[in-house]
């Protein structure tokens, strides 16, 4: 299997939507990550993660949710009007941060959609504490939905089930790591933009055939021309980033994007859902909420800031490209806990912070920041 | 300016001299302020424990355990009225944070770094709502501070499931309280202080009823500082304040007068208030005869303490006050929830002008803006007016603009009558 055939997985149509649909199959899309697509798996449905890949036209999403919000939201929220995610037969949406919750509002009274029987439509609470009483929330929420969703789907969603699909998903996740590791080494066989489109896929396809493919991929991987030619070792961290053509700008300078801490990228599948004896939706729920994923875990600010240090070291990253999504105030304030962590003081990785909006109209400014950045940097 | 809330305290003393002569029969609503900035102001000097607070917390136990509670938004909210003080505390926060964020954050942000604030808190008690920009706010101010501090997780429903997690973490909320005063809950303080609650509530909820009457009895500015009742809700100057409040909108819908002398329009705003220019709303009174009936933020329909024998019922209790708080009711959660809201002032009120005064910083509020004016169209035939402001920063819009855009709209609403 060529690799051209796994990155075209990261079309938001790819092949295998197709195929899934012609055998009458469900899929379910997802907004935001704290979604765990293991339930959506064990029932049947394929989750897709919505997303606002390569939007050139936001005039839906800037009708519905103002020009004063995330255009990532606003540009999921146009993929899914404009018929671009025609193929979902349901949404599943958590409360992440709240331009994820309104993607999910809006749809709902965008031409009655809430009424449509057919159509799936939840919204799960995510606690924002990691903590034992926010455990138990949580993982009621997530039995609401395998419920809920069973019903839909017409299936029950058995512990079983769900253990298999955690299981498949874990190996996702060891799968993602290594993939993460070709970076490590001086001479990467695997770009940042190659590497964004790969997690894409693994987001936009079933798991299944996923994880052949990326194995197919990494067995592979040695007879891949080793990347040498660049000039710092770049992470990327900050808001909801699914556009490869961003990460290829500064790729084309010279910053090889080696890591991230993206919810698109390595916190997206990363740590393995840990099943222990117990109850499987309380598991679910604690490896869920522990997890580092993005700020708005109001208590996990030093575990983000750990994480980009340790990242930092086991890439040899020369610096941090911060890209903030104009309105996304998750990510806006971010830097005040930057500042504050011991260790990413202590370590004082040079990072810069670019803003940017979903449609990829600023290249040029881009491309001269991220190269003088580079310069600045390069060893 | 060291000391931020001496100053502010010190501003509301000279504003009391000042209305002391002018305004002698409306020293109700000056008392109320001077209670809530002396307290905080003297606590430590007083021997109290003072405890910042975000929105939900048990302001009721905290006054039970003889701590003074200050919520941390009331410095924005105090400061956009002069917008010098607000913009230095704004532009020091954008060295930071977005300057897309909200002026609150921004502004208690930039009091923390400042330096500015004066004694260093007891303690902090949060929460993770009402939005993301205070869910990045809280969190540094409370690391900053280095003070004890209990975070409560705000659910994003208003069910049960949602009030047992909260209820849960008010149980909590004693245990850490007791620790940090070294004290037991002394119940008979607190059922006496649940009792002037509940009889805050009580009145706030006549006070609203009031104003569903046509012509309203009562100015759109006591909205604002109606504003201040979950922060002092238990505290005597509260109730005293909200009495005198009762007492004029009363004499007021017996002699069958307004807070204007004809009332043309009944207007709601659906959003945050105006803090940076609430002579807007003195304006609209004077110009066009359009009251502010009631408002997205304002509306409160405060629960009260059903059973102030029984602790679980309390916790839940408290749970549901907190969901039912301005900002929180509305916006924090799913959608239906602020057209719920929306829905019932519209019609409670018989609002006939509608206006989203929407404050830039507050996007989730935005980006449902749609869904609810189409709701407003729909079942009460209105049309709504846009209008984008910083709600804080009285830079971002002039009072001229707004005036401007407020008459043409106001103007096109006349023609069309």
């Amino acid at each position: 299997m060529s690799t051209e055939t796994l990155f075209e997985k990261a079309e938001l149509r790819n092949s295998s939507v197709k195929a899934w649909k012609e055998q009458g199959k469900k899929i379910i899309g997802t907004v935001c990550c704290h979604v765990p697509e293991e339930i959506l798996h064990a029932a049947g449905a394929m989750p897709y993660r919505l997303r606002a890949t390569g939007v050139t036209d936001l005039s839906e999403g800037d009708t519905w949710m103002s020009t004063f919000t995330c255009s990532y939201a606003r540009g999921t929220l146009q993929y899914l009007i404009d018929g671009t995610f025609d193929f979902m037969d349901g949404v599943i949406s958590s409360d992440g941060c709240l331009m994820a919750g309104r993607i999910f509002d809006n749809w709902k009274y965008v031409d009655g959609n809430a009424e449509k029987k057919e159509f799936y439509l939840k919204q799960i609470a995510a606690p924002r504490m990691n903590n034992e009483n926010a455990v138990r929330y949580y993982r009621d929420y997530l039995d609401q939905m395998r419920t809920e969703l069973g019903a839909y789907m017409g299936v029950e969603i058995t512990d079983e089930k769900i253990r298999a699909s955690v299981a498949l998903y874990n190996e996702t996740r060891r799968l993602i790591r290594a993939l993460y590791d070709l970076s490590k080494s001086d001479a990467p066989v695997v770009s940042g933009t190659e590497r964004l489109k790969l997690i894409l896929a693994a987001s936009s396809m079933p798991k299944e055939e996923y994880n052949e493919m990326l194995k197919d991929f990494l067995a592979r991987a040695g007879s891949r021309a080793p990347i040498k030619n660049y000039r710092a070792r770049i992470m990327l961290v900050g808001s909801a980033l699914d556009d490869p053509e961003y990460i290829k700008v500064i790729e084309d300078k010279g910053g090889l994007v080696v890591t991230d801490a993206l919810c698109f990228g390595t916190r997206y599948l990363w740590e393995p859902v840990e099943l222990e004896g117990g109850d499987v939706l309380t598991s679910i729920a604690a490896s869920y909420l522990k997890r580092p994923v993005c700020p708005r875990m109001v208590d996990l600010h030093d575990e983000f800031g750990d994480l980009i240090v340790n990242f930092c070291q086991d890439f040899k990253v020369d610096g941090i490209i911060y890209e903030r999504v104009k309105y996304c105030e998750i990510w806006g304030g971010e830097g005040l806990y930057f500042g504050e962590h011991k260790g990413m003081k202590e370590a004082d990785v040079p990072l810069i912070l670019l803003e940017r909006e979903e449609i990829m109209t600023n290249i040029g400014q881009l491309a001269v920041r991220a190269e003088a950045f580079i310069e600045m940097i390069e060893k | 300016m060291s000391n931020l809330i001496g100053t502010i305290s010190r501003q509301v003393d000279s504003v009391i001299e000042h209305a002391k002569e002018k305004y002698a029969d409306q020293m109700w609503m000056f008392d109320v302020q001077k209670a809530s900035w002396d307290a905080v102001y003297h606590a430590h000097d007083e021997g109290k424990r003072l405890i910042y607070v975000g929105a939900c917390a048990p302001v009721e136990l905290i006054y039970a355990f003889d701590c003074v509670p200050f919520v941390l938004d009331m410095i924005p909210t105090r400061l956009a009225s002069t917008p010098e003080v607000a913009a230095r505390y704004i532009d020091l926060a954008e060295k930071y944070i977005a300057p897309t964020m909200c002026g609150i954050d921004k502004v208690d942000i930039g009091a923390i770094l400042s330096g500015d604030m004066p004694d260093k808190p007891d303690a902090f008690i949060y929460s993770t709502v009402p939005c993301d920009n205070s869910r990045v706010a809280y969190p540094f101010i409370c690391d900053r501070l280095g003070c004890p501090s209990y975070c409560i997780d705000v659910p994003f429903r208003k069910n049960e499931m949602g009030f047992d997690y909260m209820a849960r973490q008010y149980k909590e909320i004693i245990v850490f309280l007791e620790k940090l005063t070294g004290k037991k809950l002394d119940w008979d303080k607190f059922q006496e202080i649940m009792t002037i609650s509940n009889q805050t509530n009580d009145l706030m909820n006549k006070i609203a009823d009031l104003r569903r009457i046509t012509p309203c009895p009562l100015p759109g500015r006591l909205l604002v500082l109606n504003e201040m009742i979950p922060g002092m809700v238990g505290h005597p100057a509260m109730l005293s304040y909200l009495e005198a409040q009762y007492a004029i909108g009363q004499d007021a819908v017996a002699k069958g007068l307004g807070a204007v002398k004809e009332e043309k329009y009944r207007v709601s705003w659906l959003q945050n208030m105006l803090w940076s220019n609430v002579g807007i709303l003195d304006w609209m009174e004077r110009k066009f005869g359009a009251v502010l009936v009631m408002d997205a933020f304002g509306y409160q329909r405060g629960h009260v303490f059903r059973d102030i024998d029984d602790l679980d019922t309390i916790c839940v209790d408290f749970a549901k006050k907190g969901l039912a708080l301005p900002m929180i009711h509305g916006a924090s959660g799913p959608v239906e929830d602020y057209i719920d809201l929306v829905e019932n002032t519209m019609g409670d009120y018989n609002v006939s002008v509608s206006m989203f005064i929407g404050h830039v910083g507050c996007k989730h509020t935005w980006a449902a803006a749609k869904i609810i004016t189409d709701m407003i169209q729909e079942k009460f035939g209105l049309p709504t007016l846009y209008l984008d402001v910083d709600a804080v920063d009285g830079r971002y819009k002039k009072t001229d603009e707004i005036r401007a855009l407020i008459t043409e709209y106001m103007e096109t609403i006349e023609e069309n009558k």
